[in-house]
């Protein structure tokens, strides 16, 4: 470092000792080739001390990672520095030129990306990242390179036959603690960690965090936590920056945070963080619409009042709350979801087991879902949860038809659905459908909403012409999309996520299903979106009669809108019941983990 | 090691399947050189069953069952018979295809893989400096250059450097007073001779790699790894070659390997223009002579070559790409 002495630095931290990293005024434009820049960091100012774990948590858009990405100077055109500094000890580090920047990244401040499967270079082996870095600084000599490697990757709990590997043999969990052992190689003074447990499954993400607070005690460097969880972020760090549209809403520590939330944004965020294994459990956006100015994301509930016209001006922005819970909790016959007369059929999955051919010869055939066995009542939801790799989507498949069961049968009604085929598999497609998860590729980006519905309907019902398009209309409406002209002309990116998934889950409705199978419909969400889309669920089951099976990694969401649930690990069935009892008397060891992992502000900051 | 012998396998049976088809499909189509001939005749008044044995015999119509030709044929193949051709009667084919390669395999193969070598530096450069002049300049000038059609190019080249300036040959590939031999000036006087038609084919082709190298490694560079990389304090060398230019070679890796097939085949245009004794001007005069034989000889060399090419595309894949081994 070329620091140099200076007593003009920022204030100082309640400690006395001059803070690590100061940021002061600091604006962030996005200014992309012919379009209009946008701010999405506003003038925001904090310090960070020597040895504190500072959580960062915003929603996406909210410029989070943008700040991030300023304090280690990995801002990138498009992106550019606007206004005011950060000053890294005492040295602002825009006054750092490029090689000077290059080498402090050992020692200096170090950043740990979102866990995805593109961190690593996939054409290199992780011995040779490490050996990338070491001769990059020369920090190591080289006869101690090898031994330090193995060290680090110790360090983060692996064993030293990782270095042998390329990124593309190892479990998202290993590369992201790579990714970590990688940055630590640089004994950085500052580590900043973008949303580095978001892509993993809940008890890896679980794990991971434990690795990043022990080390973050045992080394003692500074940590910035950036995380669209709340929880995760609650439960690790000693103070927390609330974020949104660009500026800081909220700084304070963890636990006042956690128990005296001063802005109403972080009461916002709060109420939509609640613990499953709770007696009584509810989000605002289930009984409530969320407060936030989301427009049409809230639920409009159009459904008491029935279908008046498309143009419906009344449901414009978000309702009062209270009237919206009246609508929510009246079961109405006649809304626009129309219950179909006698519908109803049961889903029974009797036996139901799958196994994939080995992938080579001498290798052991995949067991993806073994002798699972359930019965979905007509009306009803059930909830099934699991690690990714326990076979829920597997299972999933096998019902819509796309897979056959290798042994066991499902029904749907009296009709058995493993020996469908052409015709009748599509008549089954009519009455079985799908939500994706992820709402911004299951759209072509190329059609407007009113083309997605109308080829949906075409597709699947005997509409024709003025009919159609009033179908179309009204799905619009059930789904909470109105005005519905206006949201029928629009394009998918037009959209925010939220209503993405609501074209989404009208598309499902096109055929009045019977029964819906939603594939984490709500993980790629905002917390905020999601109560209004959980919601819209569970209304649609009410008012149309149709059941739910409802696929996901995430306990909170299964108890807000599901009766029975199954929790499945490595294709078994490991404990199926009533949700709310069986997250609170869970049996299974494995059950009882996956609610454990689940972060718990409360266990750290005392209840 | 598993992956190595796979492809190898696929290789040898794609090669048997492109040769048995190069047996069977003239065998299936109606008609053959033979009744052309005979119907040509028959203008003439009839032909009497003597005059149609000898026709045949001529041009080499088989006899004996389709298995017995099919091992004929293999063995024929084997031993590079060809039979002799008709339009170059009575020279052999496969010594007619041995003088003609050699042209073609140094002044195609040589600028292919030139064009290949320049256009992906050219390609790193232009997206590691994008948007200052280093990448402005190759790729607009290459896509420039690359929509003149090849025989404009090689028209106004002979026109200019060759016919008005004197300064290039316009024909052949030696000098009429030069003996063929491997001394000095014979090396120069061929060199001399392929000037142009390289010149033709370097500045047509160029641009197409520029731009894919270019655009496939600017993807590469918005990847997570190369962020990582330089959060990490690699230097911006290191990143430029092993992390971006090092994964985006490789679809362009694809199309050298299309293209390295394809320099057996020669470039008619080119060779015709410039009346280069390559295998396109053979291939150009074969077609236009009627020249079964060669023809076929040159197809399946063709066919040949592509496969072969493809098959060290996949093994340098192999090598550079883990994620294939699997």
């Amino acid at each position: 470092m070329t620091g140099t002495e200076t007593t003009t630095g920022p204030r100082d931290t309640p400690g006395g000792e001059a803070p690590l990293l100061s940021v002061r005024d600091l604006s962030v434009v996005y200014e992309p080739v012919g379009a209009t820049p946008t701010r999405a960091v506003k003038d925001v100012s904090f310090d960070v001390g020597r040895g504190e774990f500072l959580g960062l948590v915003g929603e996406s858009g909210s410029g989070k990672s943008t700040l991030g990405f300023a304090i280690t100077a990995l801002a990138r055109p498009p992106a550019r520095i606007e206004g005011g500094r950060i000053l890294f000890g005492d040295v602002d580090i825009a006054s750092m030129d490029h090689e000077q920047l290059r080498t402090q990244r050992q020692g200096g401040f170090a950043m740990v990306l979102q866990a995805g499967m593109n961190t690593l270079n996939p054409v290199r082996t992780i011995r040779q990242h490490f050996g990338d870095i070491f001769a990059a600084h020369r920090h190591v000599a080289p006869a101690r390179r090898e031994a330090r490697a193995a060290e680090l990757v110790r360090r983060v709990s692996l064993g030293p036959e990782v270095l042998d590997r390329y990124p593309f043999e190892l479990s998202g969990g290993m590369r992201q603690r790579v990714t970590i052992a990688l940055a630590l190689s640089l004994e950085p003074q500052l580590m900043v960690f973008d949303e580095p447990t978001t892509a993993l499954d809940v008890l890896v993400q679980h794990a991971v965090m434990d690795t990043i607070r022990a080390l973050q005690a045992e080394e003692g460097f500074t940590a910035i936590l950036i995380s669209h969880d709340l929880g995760v972020v609650l439960e690790s760090a000693h103070r927390v920056l609330v974020m949104r549209e660009g500026r800081i809403v909220e700084d304070a520590p963890s636990a006042d945070i956690l128990h005296r939330p001063q802005h109403e944004y972080t009461r916002m965020l709060l109420s939509h963080f609640a613990d499953p294994r709770a007696e009584h459990v509810s989000l605002p956006g289930i009984e409530a619409p969320e407060p936030a100015a989301d427009g049409p994301d809230g639920p409009d509930a159009p459904a008491a009042d029935g279908p008046d016209g498309p143009d419906a001006p009344a449901a414009d922005g978000p309702d009062a709350p209270a009237a919206d819970a009246a609508a929510a909790d009246a079961p109405a016959a006649d809304g626009p979801g129309r219950r179909r007369p006698g519908a109803g059929l049961e889903l029974r999955v009797e036996g139901v087991t799958k196994s994939f051919a080995p992938p080579r010869r001498r290798a052991a055939g995949v067991l993806a879902v073994d002798d699972v066995s359930f019965t979905l009542a007509p009306g009803g939801a059930t909830a099934l949860v699991g690690q990714s790799g326990s076979g829920k989507s597997t299972l999933a498949k096998m019902i819509t038809g796309v897979e056959k069961p290798t042994a066991g049968t499902i029904h749907l009604g009296s009709t058995s659905i493993g020996p469908l085929r052409g015709r009748a598999l599509r008549e089954l497609r009519r009455t079985v459908q799908m939500v994706f998860q992820d709402p911004y590729s299951a759209l072509n980006p190329l059609s407007t909403v009113e083309y997605t519905l109308t080829r949906a309907l075409a597709n699947l019902t005997d509409l024709r012409g003025p009919a159609l398009r009033r179908r179309m209309l009204e799905l619009l409406e059930t789904v909470g999309l109105t005005p519905v002209e206006q949201y029928a002309a629009k394009l998918p990116h037009q959209l925010s996520g939220g209503q993405r998934q609501r074209v989404v889950i009208a598309r499902a409705l096109a055929a009045d299903p019977q029964v819906i199978i939603a594939d984490e419909p709500v993980s790629m969400l905002d917390v905020s979106l999601r109560a209004g889309v959980l919601a819209l669920l569970r209304d649609l089951r009410e008012r149309t009669g149709m059941s739910l099976l409802y696929i996901t990694h995430d306990l909170l969401s299964a108890r807000l809108i599901t009766d029975d649930i199954l929790v499945l690990h490595e294709g078994r069935v490991v404990e199926q019941g009533p949700t709310a009892q069986v997250m609170r008397h869970p049996r299974d060891e494995y059950t009882i983990r996956l609610l454990e992992a689940i972060p718990d502000p409360a266990r750290v900051h005392g209840a | 090691m598993r992956y190595f012998l796979q492809r190898g396998g696929w290789f040898a049976l794609t090669l048997w399947a492109a040769i048995t088809l190069n047996f069977l499909l003239p065998r299936m189509m109606p008609g053959s050189p033979a009744d052309a001939a005979i119907a040509k005749l028959s203008q003439n008044g009839p032909v009497t069953e003597e005059t149609r044995r000898a026709v045949e015999a001529q041009l080499g119509v088989p006899d004996g069952s389709l298995i017995q030709q099919y091992v004929d044929y293999l063995r024929q193949i084997l031993s590079l018979d060809f039979g002799v051709s008709y339009a170059f009667y009575p020279e052999p084919v496969s010594g007619l295809v041995a003088q003609a390669l050699p042209y073609t395999l140094v002044l195609v193969g040589l600028v292919t893989i030139a064009s290949f070598v320049i256009g992906t530096l050219l390609g790193v450069l232009a997206a590691w400096r994008r948007g200052t002049w280093m990448d402005a300049l190759p790729t607009v000038g290459g896509s420039f250059l690359t929509t003149f059609p090849y025989f404009w190019t090689s028209l106004l080249l002979l026109f200019f450097l060759g016919y008005v300036a004197h300064l290039f040959p316009t024909f052949g590939a030696f000098s009429a007073t030069t003996q063929p031999g491997l001394d000095w000036g014979t090396v120069v006087d061929a060199v001399y001779h392929a000037a142009l038609p390289a010149t033709t084919m370097l500045i047509t082709s160029l641009g197409g790699w520029v731009l894919g190298m270019r655009n496939a490694m600017i993807t590469t560079l918005g990847e997570d790894h190369v962020t990582f990389a330089e959060a990490n304090g690699i230097p911006g060398r290191t990143v430029a070659l092993k992390y971006a230019a090092r994964n985006a070679i490789l679809p362009n890796l694809t199309g050298f390997g299309m293209a390295l097939g394809g320099v057996v085949g020669g470039s008619i245009l080119v060779e015709q223009v410039f009346g280069y004794p390559g295998i396109g001007f053979l291939l150009f005069n074969a077609v236009t002579g009627q020249d079964y034989p060669l023809m076929q000889a040159i197809f399946l060399m063709i066919t040949v070559s592509v496969l072969v090419a493809n098959l060290l595309v996949d093994i340098l894949y192999g090598i550079l790409d883990p994620r294939t081994r699997r």
